[in-house]
């Protein structure tokens, strides 16, 4: 490290490559995020090759100056740019087919450019700079040049972030808010050639499209605000390429490969272990929706060997077909949940665990009737769905479901649906007309009791139906007739008469 | 003439093919219009020729008695849900406070009273709790809610909505009609692109009934009767019999 230090302490040429990739590191990363966001990383390659002959032609002209270099090459990016657009808007060409027509044909002209001048003696083009770079080789006069790059790139998007936002997310709704797409396409067409130009000399025309679209699609998967993923990206880009160049330094290898692959290492970082968008993040998440079902299916046979009077751990586990270590866990957690209760090797479902395992068949029964009676499917297909989304509805999807469907109290294998967890089981609103029952002595809860007592229905009175509409039920109970609202007739508890 | 939209003599086509003949239809304020007609019959084509987002062949479109150029700001567009990039990096608040670009100058910036109307939009749809989240995280109803807000933040007295019913929940769907309602009642002029012609009467005052010819405009009442609904999809039979599409 002590050597690193002396090295830009003593070269000047060391500190002019640390401050030139610095910022071409945060231009790039900035505007990047657009290019990618545009699905125009093909563009950003292609306008890297096709500014060459606006170098030659520059050299020929001016000689060895870098402002000649840089207006040549933004004439040689737009004049590409306009060529590809005219192809795609005029010609039955495939659009990426005609980024590379044009790109290609001008790097072709700019290579043989090269070619010829370097034939007369003592010309310093290389086109070996041209691809690669020249990091240690930047002057002055090119490090002014890259300066007032980045301070313009970076003005005109805080600028127009508007513009770019709108014309990026819904270009067509940017259209009629009198926001001109296709000038906003030049104007960053020409940010982006401006950018380029001048990182050709950090990276060169191979490596530039990494630094443009590598820490713009790694902030990506750190951010979902724009106005961060720029931030983030400029960030990223910033340390790629002076990491890059320090690494490049250290171990003497060529700096442009070195800064693309540190950007790489950032994305395949976040790649890992980005929240949300990460394979890390989302592997748990996948495997804790895996333990949610496991746990879920393990509370719903728990109920079906109850009510057949024989839950035992061994028959869960020829049922459910998991380890031994598996079940144990599951068991402990509904155990710890109060969902089960244990007393040595004996254990069974609590109150609350019956409750919790029947809102599941409720899910389960409610999507096998959903499924037949809505979409048409018959007995034998609903079976498997049913299983997989039990453990995905929500309760407020349930609900709806369960109303459009018209509470129904059999699913179409002829098993009863259980009611909402607080509804009773028996509810008076599952009574066909003329049928007779008893108002059960317990209700859900106190206001039910006394509604109930309010109209004189009292506990263990014998009440029939006598006319059932959408919203309201009517009944007798004695000699009174009583209508009361579906909704109510939902949370009344009955019993069957003997 | 406030927030009128006339329609004289429109055609268009692509790449020849003819997809709006001539016509003519003269919008008023205060109502609901439904577009009715076909795939294919040029209701998103008669949207973008009032946008001006596609060139006309023939015909002129007057918003307000002027050209639209003029008249952006008075105009909003809510498009289909599916014609997005539901990944892209950006907030529902993020989303609805575009509707505020068209009243902002180039170098003003969005201020505290642009994010005042955008919340209040988030609140008359009812998603302001969800003003932080991804676009992408949310349901077809709130994604639709959210192009509603934008619309409503754009404060604009001319509404083109193009299938805003398709993909939303029940609920969704109530409250967008509702919003719908009140803008009519107060004065504003909608014009909305609809497949389910079972509530057409309830929803519409007046409807269009389109198949690249106008074959009827006027109140739903009068106008959306069996004869013309079978004029504007039973018309497509015979052709399709001509081209062998169908036996």
């Amino acid at each position: 490290m002590g050597e690193i230090i002396e090295i830009f302490q003593t070269q000047e040429w060391a500190m002019r490559a640390l401050i030139a990739s610095s910022q071409v590191g945060i231009m790039c990363g900035v505007l990047g995020c657009f290019i990618v966001l545009r699905n125009m990383a093909l563009i950003g390659d292609a306008l890297a090759h096709a500014i060459l002959p606006g170098v030659v032609f520059a050299f020929i002209l001016v000689g060895y100056n870098s402002l000649a270099f840089f207006t040549g090459s933004v004439l040689a990016g737009l004049f590409t740019v306009i060529g590809i657009t005219w192809i795609q808007h005029n010609v039955k060409t495939k659009n990426d087919a005609a980024i590379g027509i044009v790109f290609t044909a001008m790097f072709a002209i700019g290579v043989i450019g090269i070619s010829w001048i370097s034939r007369s003696e003592g010309v310093h083009l290389d086109l070996k700079d041209f691809l690669f770079g020249n990091v240690l080789g930047i002057k002055n006069q090119d490090l002014y040049l890259i300066s007032g790059v980045l301070i313009y790139v970076l003005l005109s998007i805080i600028v127009f972030y508007r513009y770019l936002f709108a014309t990026t997310f819904q270009p067509v709704i940017a259209e009629t808010m009198g926001i001109s797409v296709k000038f906003v396409h030049y104007f960053l067409m020409l940010l982006l050639s401006f950018a380029v130009v001048a990182s050709l000399q950090t990276v060169g025309v191979i490596l530039v499209v990494a630094m443009l679209i590598t820490p713009a699609a790694t902030a990506l998967l750190l951010s979902d605000k724009l106005n961060w993923v720029l931030v983030i990206s400029g960030t990223i880009g910033f340390f790629s390429a002076v990491l890059g160049l320090l690494l490049a330094i250290m171990f003497e290898t060529p700096p442009g490969p070195a800064m693309t692959l540190t950007a790489t290492a950032f994305y395949l970082l976040a790649a890992l272990l980005a929240p949300k968008k990460g394979l890390i993040f989302r592997f748990f998440r996948k495997r804790k929706q895996e333990q949610k079902v496991q746990l879920e299916d393990t509370l719903k046979q728990s109920l079906k060997l109850h009510e057949l009077g024989t839950l035992s751990f061994q028959n869960l586990l020829t049922r459910l077909g998991y380890t031994k270590a598996q079940l144990t866990k599951h068991l402990n957690t509904l155990q710890t949940r109060g969902l089960l209760e244990r007393n040595n090797k004996q254990f069974k479902l609590s109150t609350l665990g019956i409750d919790e395992a029947q809102q599941l068949v409720r899910a389960h029964r409610l999507w096998e009737t959903y499924l037949v009676e809505k979409i048409g499917l018959t007995g034998e297909q609903i079976h498997e769905d049913a299983e997989k989304y039990e453990h995905l509805l929500t309760e407020e999807l349930l609900d709806e479901v369960d109303a459009s469907l018209g509470y129904p109290s059999i699913d179409p294998h002829g098993s009863p649906i259980p009611s909402k967890k607080g509804l009773p089981s028996f509810p008076l609103s599952h009574l066909a007309v003329t049928q007779t029952a008893t108002i059960a002595s317990k209700q859900v809860n106190e206001q039910i009791s006394s509604r109930l007592w309010q109209l004189g229905l009292l506990p263990n009175m014998t009440i029939s139906i006598l006319k059932k509409e959408e919203t309201t039920i009517q009944l007798q109970a004695n000699d009174q007739r009583i209508n009361i609202s579906s909704t109510l007739a939902r949370q009344i508890n009955i019993m069957p008469t003997k | 003439m406030y927030n009128t939209i006339s329609i004289k003599g429109l055609s268009v086509s692509y790449e020849r093919k003819r997809v709006l003949t001539n016509i003519f239809l003269e919008l008023e304020q205060g109502k609901i219009c439904g577009v009715i007609g076909p795939n294919g019959a040029g209701k998103s084509t008669l949207f973008k020729a009032i946008l001006g987002l596609i060139d006309i062949n023939v015909g002129t479109i007057l918003i307000n008695g002027q050209s639209i150029d003029t008249q952006r700001k008075t105009v909003v567009y809510v498009p289909q849900k599916n014609e997005v990039d539901w990944d892209f990096p950006a907030t529902v608040f993020d989303i609805v406070l575009m509707g505020r670009y068209p009243h902002k100058k180039v170098f003003s910036r969005i201020n505290d009273t642009d994010k005042e109307i955008a919340l209040e939009a988030l609140e008359e749809v009812g998603i302001a709790h969800l003003q932080e989240r991804q676009i992408g995280e949310l349901s077809g109803g709130q994604q639709q809610r959210v192009f509603l807000a934008r619309a409503l933040c754009q404060r604009a007295d001319i509404f083109l909505l193009d299938e805003p019913f398709v993909g939303v929940d029940v609920t969704t769907e109530e409250k967008i009609i509702q919003i719908l309602r009140k803008l009519a009642s107060q004065n504003k002029t909608l014009l909305v692109v609809h497949h389910d012609l079972s509530n057409v009467p309830s929803y519409f005052d007046t409807v269009v009934l389109l198949n690249q010819r106008l074959i009827a405009f006027g109140d739903t009442l009068s106008t959306f009767t069996e004869e013309n609904i079978a004029k504007t999809y039973g018309g497509q039979l015979p052709i399709l019999h001509k081209t062998g599409m169908i036996e």
